[in-house]
């Protein structure tokens, strides 16, 4: 696995004059979000960051707020949530449920909150949840913490996957309308695409 | 306004809304009400309005204009989905929203992939060959000149010969080129393992047709595509229907089925929260597989207690996605899995029975691009060991993106009774009972799936690859309503005509009786054609 982007001097944002207006305006809001929140409390927010940042493994804060306010617009949304297993919570409730979840598994493990804990403990609360084995079993009589974890983390990578700083860090060609992709075939990329450092 | 007028005005967006409840065409009746603007509801409004028939077309999502409305992007297009939360149940709940559905005109043909195949001769009549699932009313045969039709009608490209099922080929327009490193490498793996594999046939245009350009590669055919290259009721079937007199109302909800005694006399939906009339002589539901059955439950009389059209206890039931796994392999050399039509590469090889394999029926296998956002969110939170990759791991894995290729699995699912759409004690915003949706694979199913994906990495090492990610995951939804000469045993006849009340139809997948191991969108529109010609006809003889 590499350890740093093969496309250090890429990016894709670059490019956005190319994009049709409409793709430029989603992707374009997204290197300006809100920072007042609709549904999360201020505390939340802050503890949503600080997961946020070990679950993606990454703590530039401009994609971090980002991922934050998109998952609070989620929440704030009267949008369904496609699928909800019976007997898991609805979406804002696992949330607002699985966010003291975390914090109560870090007092029980370090006697502290989350958001003062070492990079390692952090992942060790996290891991613990990942895979239901958590100490504090009171804290989480009304929802599966495998259940909030797989829930979280999918709407973070979502959300953190779709930011252009990122496209650029894996060297996603991204938006490609009107002017498509004219070399597709192995070997073969199109002058503004990507080019990995020859090392 | 004259009908071109009216068709070109179509996509004209928001203010459309309003308008077009105070400009109703045919608020004192009309011949046939179609409740869903998707695969199915497109075909069957613009052939019946070409027969002459005044038809209206219920939609619940909006009329998208894809230029305004679609955008390069995953997390935005995913609105494009039927977002609406269904309650799901089983000891494999299914995925519903993007992965299987569609809201707004055009359905989910507005952003599935275009691969558009036909069901082989066995897949109508599993149970005289195979002993599973259940044999259909109809035969290939019957529907062959209906797949004949539908692909000639929207320039479906293709190989000049297609190895497997009863069809060969040629296709209306040429095989698509180029094709993706993606598909490239894969058509080579399967190559060096003596596996027949095909350029795609797509309803994706590989020159011009009818004033709509070929395919740019741009890769986003699940995000709706915005070139209109891509085949989809909305910008195809629905236009040329409303350009011949259809009315296609858009964000207007059908709740209820309406009774007239024993006969449907219209139905009941709801438009920016108030409540509407539809009366029509015949009504035909082509809501899909959940929503389907849901209005159908929902529709309970005194005189039909169990639901309409439900005599027989099977509305809901035996309802079937595809598995559909995925074998994501990591390559030395670049593949860029974001370029191109999504899948330009496929292999019946592995479709029909082989007794040897230990489980009965087949499965085809694509290869599949794939973004960051379906790849990352995959790989961590679907995968086929129910463990989840993230931080570090996760990070490291995909800045790897690029080197990665994938290759899916659309593979049969029997049908069972206990797989099924039903009601739950939860209500949505119009008051209606949400679906409660309940799969879990039976022992066929496992094994079949097991099977591919011992293929699939197979392929991907021969490829060059090394496979290193398996995400569980299903395509597609088939059943629910399905079709039988049994009256006692299915929910329809042959051509999607209710059993208990005449003037009932159902179109679209729901109707399937067993899944294939195709994708299913060209047999949902050659049943849709063949449930047209049958309709025009009853209802020019006043059958109906």
């Amino acid at each position: 696995m590499a350890k740093h982007s093969r496309y250090p001097s890429y990016d894709v944002w670059e490019q956005h004059q190319n994009w049709d207006v409409h793709t430029r305006q989603v992707v374009g809001a997204r290197k300006m979000p809100q920072i007042a929140h609709r549904y999360l409390q201020q505390a939340e927010a802050l503890l949503l960051q600080a997961i946020v940042s070990v679950l993606v493994d990454d703590h530039r804060l401009e994609v971090l707020t980002f991922v934050v306010a998109h998952l609070d617009d989620s929440l704030a949304s009267t949008i369904g949530e496609s699928q909800r297993k019976v007997g898991v919570p609805p979406k804002k409730e696992l949330y607002r449920l699985g966010l003291a979840g975390v914090e109560a598994e870090s007092h029980a493990l370090y006697k502290t909150e989350f958001a003062a804990l070492t990079a390692e403990q952090q992942q060790e609360v996290l891991r613990q949840i990942s895979t239901g084995n958590v100490t504090d079993a009171e804290a989480w009589s009304q929802v599966a913490p495998v259940d909030f974890f797989k829930k979280l983390l999918h709407d973070t990578v979502q959300a953190y996957y779709s930011h252009p700083i990122v496209w650029s860090d894996i060297g996603y060609g991204g938006p490609a309308y009107p002017r498509g992709y004219v070399r597709v075939e192995k070997g073969l990329t199109d002058p503004w695409e990507a080019r990995a450092n020859v090392e | 306004m004259s009908n071109k007028e009216q068709a070109q005005r179509a996509g004209a967006g928001q203010e459309r809304g309003t308008q077009q409840m105070a400009n109703r065409k045919y608020a004192d009746g009309a011949d046939v009400c179609i409740v869903g603007a998707g695969a199915a509801g497109g075909v069957l409004a613009y052939e019946l309005a070409k027969a002459g028939l005044r038809v209206v077309v219920l939609e619940a999502g909006p009329f998208w204009d894809p230029q305004r409305d679609f955008a390069s992007d995953e997390l935005e297009m995913q609105r494009l989905a039927w977002q609406e939360t269904r309650l799901v149940a089983g000891k494999d709940p299914l995925r519903l929203g993007h992965n299987n559905s569609g809201r707004g005109v055009g359905g989910g043909t507005v952003h599935f992939t275009g691969v558009f195949l036909r069901f082989h001769e066995s897949d109508f009549m599993t149970k005289t060959i195979d002993g599973v699932g259940e044999d259909w009313p109809i035969t290939y045969q019957d529907l062959a000149p209906y797949y004949d039709k539908i692909e000639r009608e929207i320039a479906v490209s293709g190989p000049s010969y297609f190895p497997w099922g009863a069809f060969h080929g040629p296709y209306p327009y040429p095989v698509r080129e180029p094709i993706s490193a993606n598909a490239q490498l894969f058509r080579e793996g399967c190559e060096k393992l003596g596996i027949e594999s095909v350029v795609a046939p797509l309803a994706i245009l590989s020159a011009p047709f009818d004033g709509r350009p070929p395919c740019i590669n741009r890769g986003f055919c699940n995000q709706g595509c915005m070139p209109n290259a891509k085949y989809s009721g909305l910008i195809h079937h629905i236009p040329k229907a409303i350009a011949e007199g259809a009315e296609v109302l858009s964000d207007c909800m059908v709740t209820e089925i309406l009774m007239a005694g024993d006969r449907v006399s219209g139905v009941l939906f709801s438009h920016n929260g108030l409540m509407h009339r539809q009366m029509a002589r015949v009504v035909i539901l082509a809501g899909f597989v959940v929503e389907t059955p849901r209005l159908l439950l929902n529709s309970a009389t005194s005189r039909f207690p169990d639901g309409l059209a439900n005599s027989s206890g099977w509305v809901g039931k035996a309802i079937m996605p595809h598995s559909s796994h995925d074998v994501y392999g990591r390559f030395p050399e670049e593949v860029r899995l974001y370029k191109g039509t999504p899948v330009l590469a496929l292999t019946q090889h592995f479709y029909e029975t082989d007794r040897e394999r230990g489980f009965a029926r087949g499965y085809t296998l694509s290869a599949h691009g794939s973004r960051p956002v379906s790849m990352a969110g995959a790989i961590a939170t679907e995968r086929e060991d129910q463990t989840f990759l993230w931080g570090k791991q996760l990070r490291e894995t995909m800045l790897d993106y690029n080197m990665y290729a994938r290759i899916t699995l659309v593979g049969e699912v029997l049908p069972h009774p206990d797989n099924a759409v039903t009601l739950s004690e939860e209500k949505d915003e119009y008051g209606m009972p949400v679906a409660k949706v309940t799969f879990s694979y039976q022992e066929n199913d496992r094994k079949l799936y097991q099977h591919a994906i011992g293929q699939m990495k197979r392929i991907m090492e021969a490829m060059g690859g090394k496979p290193e990610h398996v995400v569980s995951d299903t395509a597609h939804l088939m059943g629910g309503c399905r079709m039988g000469n049994d009256p006692g045993q299915s929910v329809v006849n042959e051509f999607g005509q209710s059993h208990d009340i005449p003037n009932l139809f159902i179109a679209g997948a729901s109707t399937f009786v067993t899944s294939s191991g195709s994708n299913p969108t060209n047999t949902v529109m050659a049943l849709a054609a063949r449930t047209a010609d049958k309709l025009i006809e009853a209802m020019r003889q006043r059958e109906v």
